[in-house]
């Protein structure tokens, strides 16, 4: 089926910034490309990052085309139209009595999720975001469902006809939005509603909760259902406009689109689930790692992601992901399955500051962003950022920045640090500065912490993975902190959201919500799944795979009774179950829950119940092996660059380090700390006493001495 | 000491309290304490005084830094490693005996260096009422166990013994567990994240830290309080219980770096438990002032230091042993709460520096009402309405309120989901809304409060109790600012559909308490049944308002009215808009009205 001439898997993934794109193929060396992202017209930088990489394969871009087989994409339309309030006109229709649910959030829970804590500290600033539907555009109709899914009400068809008749014809809404109470259990009133819409106006977009969000809590499953609605046109007419462009770039093959949940659909499918592409790109990245730590036998991976403004950082252990609680997009809560990716506003771009009353230093969370950007860019920037600081240790360089192609203007950034932070502190400009590196890398130290502590973790379990343009600057300092076993600073750390899209297999993902206790007779179970399983083996038989490339992975939401934590336990046992395998699940529930929540919060006298019964669904993508290399000696000789004086530690201050270029050095090559590896697009610092090694996938390995 | 150090060692103290809520959390797995954060954890220093309060119910604060306290003298010569003492006596520290705290020692190389303390309210806590509200207790005797400080962990042992004693007395062993064990795990996180910030940086060096911490603190809020004008404000809460008014006068008085709150005149304790001792009272006063004048300030004993209080002997805001106080939280702590936010309110409003830090009360009235009984699957069940939580901002002096936006001393409640109630609980929600015309009127407006009813579903025993300590039915409690009027008062009612003849119709589709045709009963305080067609309805009170409002735009009132916030009628009558047939303002009119009513005022004012 696979020709030999379509051997090229091209993977593009759009950021705030830019569009990077990486060309696999079965034998060849990975090959980037990079591009500015171009809103509003992302699909233009699309095709230009993947130009970039045809040309440096010796390519154009019809010719990588005409040999490819496979084009996967991860795009940030969903996120961008919600940021910018950008989507359509749309209405809500919901039970009556409850129009309010999506506006009053739960009461202060949308007033304070989603804000740092010095902004939830002063709560007279603080308000509730803008709803995307205003009330006047949300009707309630007579329908009731109860908790077990049985009418307690039939729905009033004259009034919804009614209503939706108001809100096509006099609110001129473009989409709409329906979520019922209890509709999780009994979806028969929304799927009427649609019914009636049709015969209104068929034009109009419509989702339904019970399809978009299939779980009960009304207030999320109904923000879920209005983002979908909200910004499902833009993503469909995107993806429809992406499919011409690549198709008049001559690329006719298949498009698959990266989901937040880590998995890919193909583009038809996605267009009809915009809430499956929030995040999508970050999600791409804790694959990316992922995948790199299965090619390295590490299953425990930190996967941290630094660049101008946001550090974000994600959490594999034991090869498996964590998914998101309460998923939010701008300020707006929603359920989709996600993959959980914290972010805090501290990048190169973070302005450093001296709180004017205590003199106490503070890395963001303001950033000076692209523009003006830091004082060393020279583009008008007058507060020190991070950068500025990392240039005056003499971490960075200032003429080999981005190749050289900016020369950064050390003096400006050194009069202007001096003046707003070292003489206000009263320190020499250099020992101010590795302070405040060291206060960023102290706060970056404290989110990891927190993160893994909330999973019941312990980060010295882990391997850390550095990505994005400004990590390698300060990853050995903070995971020597956090004391992980290594940190890996990978050849694609410049382009990992790209990697990670290489790395994804289609996915479906299907739940059944029912509740039930535990233990309930096995057959019970199975037939749950049955329908499920049919249906997954259906799609994706005909999206192409064949019986052995689908892979079926049961889960159970479990709880204890009275508990409000649900843990979503994997079915190891043989499916379908018998009844020594619901009592293995059980068990298994039990050491995850303990494992989550901490020794002493598993209680089995309170009883346990089953919530929710998950299929994971998998399409398994051939993928090509990466190659290793010959590893040569361990001196690195060749890739001096010299020496240069960098902040070694407080007892040394500025002293001589050995300078490297990443494109001369080889597999097995060894560098000893301090020194500085200039890679063309980041930098990488070794710290006293560390190691750094680049191994078979010209990844850099560090290592802390004793 | 070393900025950067101090910044580094400062942040990560915010960590460790951080990560002993998500400790808390997870283990007691409650949803009281899961969605309402009816919780608290904080660092004390070795003598017991506060280093670093979380964010959690903030009128906690300094009662857990009194709980310290009481231990080390109680336990002198006692306290060691690894011990955790259990402390939930209202005369002691606590508020009230349901918040149990649990307060732990942290060591160092054998050396006392620190104090961790926590709460949540229990599931239980063997009263005369299920779930810690007992409104028609007499004493203290019967508002269940309460200790003034009993060791509960010895040395890293748990005293089985003793815990069995506690679970043997209250309803749903089960449940109290998980949250004592909670508290148990938050501590251990607590002095283990401390402890290896000790070793990191080394005690001198983590102890000078926590010191300048603290006169850091004293120092800011001094100078901010220096910033403010001199001068003395008033506030003045009424509580009505079956009839009867019990008051908080509050006099806060402030003189260069200092802020005086005087109860005199508050009324004698009540027979009711709605009074609070004095650890409350400081508790209760100072859980607005944290969020309202130390929002960039770190909240630690340095706050405490510029602050006085004084609270009448035998009176409502401290009464004397053995008055009964377990409905005291949402009581007289409350009506501190209220009248300090008021105070406050008015002393930033009096200052252009920081007029714009000013609000008006929010959230004045917690209605908690507990439901207990079978459920839908032959379990008992005990639990809150968990709407309690879902109070209206306060207006501010340059926007209106957040409807149903919360509260100030526990700023990040929320409200569980209507499914997740129905899950729980044998109940059906008829409706969940804004309720109109709830929020103050003002230039501002205050931010709306909401309405709920219930009604039994599928319920074995053919319904529930509830448990109900509903003051704020008859006095407004949120009070305004700068001429804004307060938030409407609470409202339950009980609505009767079970009664034989004409009265006899289904409630069960009604959209509106005027839509039940049954006889209706207004009810405020005991426990009351919730059986078969009756069902229940709750509304809850608004923000005060900012400003005259005779001052609104009228424009901002016509859209109040076209989104049904504010009644046509309320539109005209308050606020002086007259709006046409379809809902238009009609400005010369509303400019004669307003004129008018004005002029009515100073007439008025000319009587008097």
């Amino acid at each position: 089926m696979k020709e030999k001439t379509r051997r090229y898997i091209v993977a593009t993934d759009v950021g705030g910034t830019c569009t990077d794109t990486i060309v696999f193929a079965e034998g060849e060396p990975v090959h980037i490309g990079k591009a500015l992202s171009t809103p509003p017209n992302f699909g233009e930088g699309v095709i230009n990052s993947v130009r970039s990489c045809a040309a440096t394969m010796g390519l154009s871009i019809e010719e990588l085309f005409r040999q490819t087989q496979l084009f996967v994409h991860g795009s940030t339309v969903v996120d961008n139209t919600v940021l910018t309030r950008d989507g359509a006109v749309t209405g809500l229709v919901t039970t009556a009595g409850f129009e309010d649910t999506l506006l009053v959030t739960r009461g202060a829970y949308g007033r304070w999720a989603g804000l740092p804590e010095d902004e939830i500290k002063h709560p007279v600033m603080t308000e509730r975001a803008a709803p995307l539907v205003p009330a006047d555009r949300i009707c309630g109709v007579a329908e009731r469902m109860d908790y077990k899914g049985a009418v307690v009400r039939e729905l009033d068809e004259a009034a919804t006809e009614k209503a939706l008749r108001h809100l096509v014809d006099k609110k001129g809404v473009e989409a709409i939005a329906v979520c019922f109470l209890w509709s999780v259990f009994n979806p028969a009133h929304e799927r009427r509603v649609r019914d009636i819409l049709r015969r209104v106006n068929p034009a109009v977009f419509v989702t339904l909760s019970s399809e978009i969000a299939p779980v009960p809590g009304e207030y999320e499953r109904t923000s879920t259902t209005v983002i979908n609605a909200y910004a499902g046109r833009i993503t469909q007419s995107y993806l429809n406009g992406l499919q011409s462009l690549l198709s008049g770039a001559g690329y006719s093959g298949p498009v698959m689109i990266m989901q937040g949940y880590g998995g890919l659909l193909p583009a038809k499918e996605a267009s009809e689930r915009a809430v499956g592409l929030i995040e999508c790109g970050p999600a791409a990245g804790v694959i990316g790692a992922k995948f790199l730590g299965e090619i390295m036998g590490d299953k425990d991976i930190i996967a941290a992601d630094m660049g101008g403004t946001t550090f974000k950082v994600g959490v594999i252990q034991d090869g498996e992901i964590e998914y998101a609680r309460e998923p939010m997009v701008d300020r707006f809560h929603y359920v989709a399955p996600k993959i959980e990716v914290v972010s805090i506003g501290a990048g190169g771009g973070s302005i450093v500051s001296l709180d004017p009353k205590t003199n106490t230093p503070l890395v963001g969370p303001r950033s000076a962003g692209a523009r003006p950007g830091p004082v060393c860019y020279g583009q008008g920037g007058t507060e020190p950022t991070l950068t500025d600081v990392l240039l005056l240790i003499g971490y960075m360089d200032p003429n080999t920045f981005l190749g050289g192609s900016i020369k950064l203007d050390v003096e400006n950034a050194r009069r202007v640090f001096k003046s707003k932070i070292a003489d206000p502190l009263g320190m020499p400009v250099e020992e101010a500065a590795f302070g405040i590196y060291r206060v960023a890398c102290a706060q970056i130290t404290d989110l990891i912490h927190e993160i893994t502590v909330e999973r019941g973790l312990d980060p010295r379990d882990f391997v850390l993975h550095a990505f994005g343009g400004t990590c390698g600057l300060l990853c050995g300092v903070f995971g020597q902190e956090l004391s992980v076993r290594r940190v890996v600073v990978p050849y694609t750390a410049s382009v990992n959201c790209a990697f990670g899209l290489v790395a994804a297999d289609i996915v479906h993902e299907y739940s059944a919500t029912k509740v039930l206790p535990a233990p309930t007779p096995a057959a019970e179970i199975n037939a749950i799944y049955a329908p499920m399983i049919e249906r997954a083996k259906r799609e994706l038989a005909s999206e192409g795979f064949a019986a052995d490339r689908i892979q079926l992975n049961w889960s159970v939401d479990f709880r204890y009774s009275r508990q409000v934590h649900e843990v979503t336990t994997p079915v190891r046992a043989a499916t379908p179950l018998d009844e020594a395998g619901v009592k293995r699940l059980m068990d298994d529930f039990e050491a995850l829950y303990e494992r989550k929540y901490g020794r002493g919060s598993a209680y089995r006298d309170a009883g346990m119940e089953m919530t929710s019964f998950r299929l994971t669904a998998r399409g398994l993508m051939a993928r090509p092996s990466i190659e290793k290399e010959k590893l040569g000696g361990a001196a690195p000789d060749g890739a001096r660059m010299g020496r240069r004086k960098v902040f070694v530690d407080a007892a040394n201050g500025m002293a001589e380090a050995e300078i490297y270029d990443f494109t001369k050095l080889a597999p097995g090559n060894v560098m000893r700390g301090p020194a500085v590896i200039h890679t063309p697009i980041t930098t990488i610092v070794l710290q006293a006493r560390q190691t750094g090694r680049m191994d078979a996938y010209r990844n850099i390995v560090i290592e802390f001495a004793g | 000491m070393d900025p950067i150090t101090f910044s580094i060692i400062r942040h990560r103290l915010f960590r460790v309290v951080d990560e002993a809520v998500i400790t808390l959390k997870h283990v007691s797995g409650s949803a009281i304490t899961n969605e309402g954060h009816d919780l608290m954890v904080s660092l004390y220093r070795a003598d017991g005084s506060l280093l670093m309060g979380g964010v959690g119910f903030l009128h906690h604060l300094t009662s857990a830094a009194e709980a310290c306290k009481a231990i080390i003298r109680r336990f002198k010569g006692q306290i060691n490693e690894g011990d955790v003492y259990l402390l939930n006596d209202p005369y002691t520290a606590a508020l009230h005996t349901s918040d149990i705290y649990l307060v732990a020692p942290i060591h160092h190389e054998g050396r006392l260096v620190a104090w961790s303390a926590c709460f949540v309210h229990v599931y239980d806590i063997g009263a005369m009422n299920p779930g810690g509200f007992s409104p028609d207790s007499q004493d203290i005797y019967t508002e269940g166990i309460s200790s003034p400080g009993l060791k509960l962990v010895d040395r890293g042992e748990l005293r089985q013994d003793v815990l069995d004693t506690l679970l043997n007395m209250v309803r749903n062993p089960e449940m109290v567990t998980l949250d004592i064990r909670s508290m148990i795990a938050c501590n251990n996180v607590a002095a283990d994240r401390m402890l290896a910030l000790i070793r990191k940086y080394g005690y001198p060096t983590v102890d000078e830290a926590c010191a300048t911490l603290i006169e850091q603190s004293e120092k800011l809020l001094r100078a901010r309080l220096a910033e403010l004008p001199d001068g003395q404000w008033q506030s003045r809460q009424y509580m009505d219980v079956k009839g009867e008014t019990a008051k908080v006068c509050l006099t806060m008085t402030k003189k260069d770096d200092t802020l005086t709150f005087d109860f005199t005149g508050s009324s004698p304790q009540s027979r009711y438990a709605l009074n609070c001792t004095r650890w409350a009272s400081l508790g209760g006063l100072f859980a607005p002032l944290f969020p309202l004048l130390c929002y960039d300030i770190t909240w630690n004993e340095g706050v405490i230091r510029p602050i006085t209080m004084i609270a009448p002997e035998g009176s409502i805001v401290n009464c004397t042993r053995p008055a009964p106080v377990s409905v005291a939280t949402v009581g007289a702590i409350q009506s501190v709460n209220n009248a300090a936010c008021a105070t406050i309110g008015k002393m930033l409003a009096a200052s252009e520096k920081y007029r714009k830090e000013a609000t008006t009360v929010w959230h004045a009235n917690h209605f908690a009402i507990f439901m207990f009984g079978r459920n839908q699957r032959g379990g008992q069940s005990i639990g809150i309405l968990t709407e309690t939580f879902a109070g209206a901002g306060g207006a501010r002096t340059f926007a209106d309120g957040v409807d149903v936006g919360g509260e100030i001393p526990n700023p990040i409640s929320r409200m569980a989901n209507v499914e997740t109630m129905e899950s729980i609980f044998p109940l059906r929600y008829l409706f969940r809304r804004r309720l109109t015309d709830s929020g103050g009127p003002g230039r501002y407006r205050g931010g709306l409060g909401m309405e709920i009813a219930i009604t039994p579903h599928d319920a074995p025993d053919g319904g529930l109790h509830y448990v109900v300590s509903g003051k704020g039915a008859k006095y407004s409690m949120s009070e305004g600012l700068g001429g804004g009027y307060p938030g409407a008062p609470n409202r339950y009612v009980w609505v009767h559909n079970d009664e034989t003849g004409e009265r006899n119709a289904d409630p069960s589709f009604a959209l509106s308490l005027e839509d039940m045709p049954g006889r209706t009963e207004d009810i405020s305080w005991g426990v009351f049944p919730l059986m078969g067609k009756d069902a229940l309805y709750v509304a809850w009170n608004g923000g005060g308002g900012f400003g005259d409002p005779l001052e609104r735009d009228p424009e901002q009132v016509q859209v109040d009215v076209e989104s049904r916030f504010v009644t046509r009628e309320a539109a005209r009558s308050v606020y002086g808009v007259v709006t046409d047939a379809g809902g238009i303002v009609d400005l010369a009119a509303t400019k004669r009205l307003r004129a008018e009513m004005r002029g009515a005022r100073m007439e008025r004012r000319a009587a008097e």
